[in-house]
């Protein structure tokens, strides 16, 4: 089968999960014999055609940008259809699969061109994202949302939040839906790190016990409840640090909130870092804290699961569906620091409790989500769709 | 917290404008009058919103001849593209 996945981002262009999903999907599938084109954009000190553990990644040049966000998201678009083209002119594509919204007028548009199904895996919303739909760009993104899922033979979402959440907002037949939870590859966690060296390349003391975050500093991602919970666990455990690893739009409010917590000295913003230090680091870690307010998967928590951190996530969407409470992670209540901190501070005090949450997640993650699992039922999904 | 339109700084909007209309490498950096004209906004409170931004390590500088011109940097399109994720 010759399969044509379009995503914006692909690594090294890493912005959310999206990247992760579609490196181990594509591999996987590729691996099991078929031929995938990764459609993805240009990013600086990346080449704009390499061929990856037998994927073939396009990383299309936008030649043409534009001041506004959503016309800047149709012109790349057209330049990823052009290159659609280019490669249909080789061989024979039979099925384009595309990775939410941003690219779905250059894979609506090839649907046609080329004939060919159209299979969407709808990662999240906007309605789920900004929690509403508050101004005009919302309400163009909601409508570009409805209509790939429209215009899809088959749409997948990785968690049954997500299903009921595009039956609900966009009236969408059930039977259209399947759920594929993401996967890992649980290889990359299970090296010896020496956690001392890890934290002093971080400028942590070695002594400080970390409870880390890791991800987009968006508000979907509630890191400001983790921040307020600060008082609560640094009364408790004076030993701890928050580590907070990641960028974005509401980092400087983050800061401030950190300042007025009265601890700032024990909240560490680092930034964006490269994949390896993340594993390390998480591996070093006490506590994996995902204080989200949306998460339709949350492949962060399958990460800290593989690495051996006891998880502390709220419980909502998908995070619901990977941990179950007090037996593979500790469940908070949603945008509660006083939950949070409950759950955190229970965690650094009962080592015998860490350690069962520890060897139950593991035991998960290596039996239920693995990419060779998510590749096979997405293959069986193409089928589905080529069958009509 | 929940609308991006509306709470996004300056600073942030002109990272967004230079992201969007391409200037991610050296090669394609704006001026501050092209940013200025894009942007709609006063020479010089793009020219400290852009000091604000280059000591972050969301964009960088190169001299073209006479002119001083702006690019973002890799940190920075990873800024801007966690507005649009």
């Amino acid at each position: 089968m010759n399969i044509c996945m379009l995503t914006w981002e692909y690594p090294p262009r890493i912005v959310g999960g999206i990247s992760r999903h579609c490196e181990g999907l594509a591999r996987e599938i590729a691996k099991s014999g078929h031929n995938v084109h990764i459609v993805t954009l240009e990013f600086p000190g990346a080449s704009p055609y390499e061929e990856v553990d037998g994927v073939k990644i396009h990383r299309v040049p936008i030649e043409l940008g534009h001041p506004d966000f959503i016309v800047w998201t149709l012109l790349f678009n057209h330049f990823m259809e052009k290159k659609i083209a280019d490669i249909s002119k080789n061989e024979k594509i039979d099925i384009i699969h595309a990775h939410d919204w941003l690219v779905a007028p250059a894979s609506i548009s090839s649907k046609h061109y080329l004939r060919v199904p159209l299979v969407s895996t709808i990662h999240s919303t906007e309605v789920g994202r900004a929690q509403g739909l508050y101004n005009p760009d919302s309400f163009l993104i909601d409508g570009f949302e409805w209509w790939l899922t429209y215009e899809s033979k088959r749409v997948i979402v990785t968690s049954y939040a997500m299903k009921s959440e595009l039956e609900g907002h966009f009236r969408l037949p059930s039977e259209k839906i399947d759920v594929i939870p993401n996967g890992i590859d649980i290889s990359r966690y299970e090296i010896n790190v020496d956690r001392n060296n890890v934290k002093r390349r971080f400028g942590i003391d070695p002594s400080e016990r970390i409870i880390l975050f890791i991800g987009r500093l968006v508000p979907q991602k509630g890191v400001e409840y983790l921040i307020m919970a600060a008082p609560k666990i640094f009364g408790q455990h004076p030993e701890a640090r928050i580590v907070i690893v990641g960028d974005g739009w509401v980092k400087d409010n983050l800061w401030n909130l950190a300042r007025s917590t009265g601890y700032p000295h024990k909240i560490t913003f680092l930034g964006f870092l490269s994949d390896q230090d993340v594993i390390e680091l998480t591996i070093s870690s006490d506590v994996l804290v995902i204080p989200s307010i949306y998460e339709p998967f949350g492949i962060v928590a399958l990460e800290g699961m593989a690495a051996g951190v006891p998880v502390v996530a709220s419980n909502v969407g998908g995070l619901a569906e990977i941990i179950e409470h007090d037996r593979t992670g500790f469940l908070a209540y949603r945008e509660n620091p006083d939950s949070i901190a409950w759950g955190v501070n229970k965690i650094l005090s009962d080592f015998g409790y860490a350690q069962w949450l520890v060897q139950n997640a593991k035991k998960k993650v290596r039996e239920v989500y693995s990419w060779k699992a998510v590749a096979s039922r997405t293959i069986e999904i193409y089928e589905k769709a080529l069958k009509g | 917290m929940r609308d991006r339109v509306t709470q996004i700084t300056d600073e942030i909007y002109l990272l967004c404008i230079l992201h969007n209309v391409g200037a991610i490498y050296p090669e394609r950096a704006l001026s501050i009058e092209e940013i200025s004209c894009l942007a709609s906004m006063e020479k010089q409170k793009v020219e400290e919103n852009l000091n604000r931004l280059i000591e972050k390590g969301y964009a960088e500088t190169k001299t073209s001849g006479e002119t001083k011109k702006y690019f973002v940097t890799i940190n920075g399109m990873r800024k801007v593209l966690s507005i649009y994720s």
